[in-house]
């Protein structure tokens, strides 16, 4: 399974950076004009992102369909903490200042922008920091990677 | 080569990103999160034994896709990014202001465990309402830290 994976990651990986530099969500001047409330297309798109799959997982879900490789489909839906609410603060403020996000500043750097690799070393040394300053896993990830089974708190 | 149009409109783009996170569900019943791909790199390159080695391939492919539609548009072409601040700023200080912005994203976003992504996206699909708070938060400070950004800079970003 593992190799099989590792090839899926790489297409939807693929898929994914294609989609946000063809929508040129991988350029300052988009994200800063977004942000200023300039033009609603970012807006916009994350809603259509957001109105496509939405449903489409709510029925996938009560269908109990099993997926390829993680067993029975399954959503996680946890309960607001203090740390989503602060963290996201955290989160809103940089993104404003360094005008890209995780995903973008990668397709940034792949359509030649060379100062989106100062965007990547500090999102590594963000994370990491994060991760030394506080020395236990972090609790209700339901947007990064997650253990199987996944324990549903707020259901 | 101009395959592409200069920008694929937000409702094509944003159903496609809807269709990945739908697929990426079922073949792996994961979300399609990108700060936990930064995550399982870094272990990945840390040769740490609970990494995600998928992940690391998912991070790859993020930049796979986008060099593919940079050539399908506009083409490939070596420069700094950044132009609007490298208008305000000396390139020195852009560089600072990158840095200190994206150390304090990447804090943010572990602290919340995901990013624009993977709470914005892939967990307010999901309905969890730690994603949806986490997304207004975000959403919010940013307009408003823009706002201020507007405002320090006498109006030129």
């Amino acid at each position: 399974m593992n190799r099989r994976m590792n090839l899926w990651g790489l297409l939807f990986g693929a898929g994914f950076g294609f989609v946000l530099a063809g929508a040129q969500l991988h350029e300052y001047d988009t994200i800063h004009a977004m942000l200023r409330l300039d033009e609603p297309d970012v807006f916009l798109l994350m809603g259509a992102a957001i109105a496509t799959s939405l449903p489409l997982l709510w029925v996938l879900e009560r269908r109990r369909v099993r997926t390829l490789y993680g067993g029975t489909l399954t959503l996680s839906r946890s309960r607001p903490q203090r740390h989503h609410v602060v963290g996201g603060a955290l989160f809103g403020t940089g993104w404003a200042v360094a005008g890209t996000c995780p995903a973008p500043s990668l397709a940034m750097v792949s359509s030649g922008a060379v100062l989106g690799l100062v965007a990547i070393a500090g999102l590594f040394a963000g994370l990491h920091l994060r991760d030394v300053h506080v020395r236990r896993a972090p609790a209700d990830s339901d947007g990064e990677h997650r253990a199987l089974p996944v324990p549903v708190a707020a259901r | 080569m101009d395959v592409l149009p200069d920008r694929i409109a937000w409702y094509v783009a944003g159903p496609a990103l809807g269709l990945l996170v739908v697929g990426l569900f079922l073949v792996a019943n994961q979300p399609l999160g990108a700060s936990g791909a930064y995550v399982q790199t870094a272990k990945v390159i840390r040769r740490e034994p609970d990494a995600v080695v998928w992940r690391a391939w998912y991070f790859v492919g993020i930049f796979v896709g986008g060099l593919i539609a940079t050539i399908l548009g506009a083409g490939f072409e070596l420069r700094s990014g950044y132009d609007a601040l490298r208008v305000v700023w000396p390139l020195g200080v852009v560089i600072g202001v990158v840095a200190v912005g994206a150390v304090v994203m990447g804090y943010g976003a572990r602290m919340a465990g995901g990013c624009t992504s993977g709470h914005g996206i892939c967990g307010t699909a999901q309905r969890s309402p730690a994603s949806w708070v986490t997304t207004i938060s975000f959403m919010g400070t940013a307009v408003l830290v823009t706002f201020v950004l507007r405002l320090v800079t006498g109006g030129d970003l």
